[in-house]
């Protein structure tokens, strides 16, 4: 069996790939994004003094961890806006709900994965400096915000990096709500002109290259940014 | 650097993998065994019998036949719709009767054998949605299963309608019955027992659209480069089309002893390619 790269260029696969590629990196992005924002605002809810915010996180955090991550992105397609009023629900099926739910669902997951990898950097930082930030006179959220988790984020970079990548090929599950990215694409291309090998080698050297650029930002950016206190 | 050198072994060993040149009908004859493979939820093709879990359906009965008609014993083998070129090119299994719809672009990677099915591929709408021909699609959102040839077809023939594809046809099914998309499509049997089943669940009452988005030929997928192979297997087709063993494969999958009772309006002929 020969391998035959040419196809690519002569019909509509390379934009196919393209348009695949594209959607892949803003469900990335954007999922990323929201998902570090909701790690950290649940990893300072859970080292809040406060029981019941502590009893909410672990709750989300168990279910994310887990419930399948199909299953959840299922769940928020098909399920949640069965629980909208009659009105919204037509509005937002009427919107790229597929992408949107998909990011919902993704940065959920990964958020509450992160959420564990700065709680472990936050129990890393001597909780004496806790202490001294508070008779300093800090509140609890300042004190967290301006001592806490500078030093705790820099502790969690390399978990968090391992989330990033799981993150980045999880976006591949969106296929099966329909989102166009683009192992989606792949499948897509497979099917009409079943170059089965060819396809999914390329789709194979483009994950590893894309993983490979992330893993490099990473590195560089805990040269950068080391952890300020050896635990 | 490190990524080429793999990639290239991955090639390599692809490339070797299937590199063995042999004349697969006379290895058939020679193993006394024809390996046929099927698919392994597509009701009625090739799908598991829900009392003795045993792989049944129209193409497993064609696999069957193929074997008589060559004179040498079955091996059935069931696979996913994505395995089954991957099966086919790498020898695994010496022919496909595993719903292989027809298509110029298809038939540059694996030979087609004579048509021996064909399936109106039709599109489904809510009964109050209003949309009754094709064109009133313009515009709207469809939805298919991943792999399928109607997706394929609908983003040519309908450009200016929004073209989905998911997992699988039940997906596209709930997504229809929940308003996300206008118009599900599939294969008319897939449809004919989404319809019914929407009817008993009481969910809604759901329609096909009268005119197919396309026909679309069904053949047995053959090896490239194994002429005498396909020959016989064409031969073979013909005679089951003539002794009425086609019609009574028909017949209890999808004709007058099926939930379905279509009537059979092809027959067994090179597929037109244009």
């Amino acid at each position: 069996m020969t391998l035959d790269f040419a196809f690519l260029l002569a019909g509509p696969q390379a934009a196919q790939l393209a348009a695949g590629l594209a959607t892949t990196f803003r469900l990335f992005a954007g999922a990323w994004l929201l998902a570090v924002a909701f790690a950290v605002a649940l990893a300072v809810l859970r080292a809040a003094p406060l029981r019941p915010a502590r009893w909410l996180v672990a709750a989300i955090v168990e279910y994310h961890r887990n419930v399948p991550l199909m299953v959840q992105v299922l769940i928020w397609y098909f399920g949640v806006p069965q629980m909208l009023p009659t009105a919204l629900r037509i509005w937002v099926n009427h919107q790229d709900s597929e992408f949107l739910f998909a990011l919902i669902a993704l940065a959920l997951n990964t958020g509450a994965f992160m959420s564990e990898d700065i709680r472990s950097g936050i129990r890393a930082i001597p909780p004496t400096q806790m202490e001294a930030a508070r008779s300093l006179g800090l509140r609890f959220l300042p004190a967290m915000w301006l001592v806490i988790l500078p030093q705790a984020l820099r502790i969690a970079v390399p978990p968090m990096l391992n989330q990033t990548l799981m993150l980045f090929k999880n976006t591949s599950l969106a296929m099966a709500i329909a989102v166009g990215e683009l192992t989606y694409r792949v499948r897509e291309i497979e099917s009409e002109t079943y170059r089965t090998f060819e396809i999914f080698l390329l789709a194979t050297v483009i994950y590893l290259t894309m993983s490979f650029t992330l893993m490099g930002l990473g590195a560089w950016f805990a040269r950068r940014f080391p952890p300020l206190v050896r635990a | 650097m490190k990524l080429w050198i793999g990639a290239a072994a991955m090639a390599a060993v692809l490339a070797l993998g299937g590199g063995t040149r042999a004349d697969g009908l006379a290895d058939i004859k020679a193993r006394g065994k024809l390996i046929c493979g099927h698919t392994q939820a597509s009701e009625p093709f090739g799908y598991p019998d829900a009392t003795t879990r045993q792989f049944v359906g129209f193409d497993v009965d064609v696999c069957q036949a193929l074997a008589r008609g060559l004179g040498v014993g079955v091996e059935l083998k069931a696979m996913s719709v994505e395995a089954r070129i991957p099966e086919l090119r790498t020898k695994r299994v010496d022919v496909l009767a595993a719903i292989l719809g027809y298509s110029p672009e298809r038939a540059t990677q694996v030979d087609f054998s004579h048509q021996y099915y064909v399936s109106n591929q039709k599109i489904m709408v809510k009964s109050d949605s209003g949309l009754k021909t094709l064109k009133d699609l313009a515009g709207r959102k469809l939805a298919g299963s991943k792999g399928s040839s109607s997706v394929a077809m609908a983003i040519k023939l309908i450009p200016s309608a929004n073209v989905l594809s998911f997992q699988d046809s039940p997906s596209a099914y709930l997504a229809l019955l929940q308003d996300k998309i206008d118009a599900a499509m599939a294969g008319e049997l897939i449809l004919a027992r989404f319809i019914r089943q929407a009817k008993e669940q009481n969910q809604g009452t759901l329609e096909m659209i009268a005119e197919p988005l396309f026909v679309e030929p069904q053949g047995i997928g053959v090896n490239k480069g194994e002429p005498a192979l396909l020959a016989a297997v064409n031969q073979v087709l013909l005679e089951m089309d003539k002794s009425g063993e086609l019609q009574t494969i028909f017949d209890r999958w999808v004709g007058k002893n099926s939930a379905y009772g279509f009537t059979r309006a092809y027959k067994v002929e090179p597929i037109p390619t244009n």
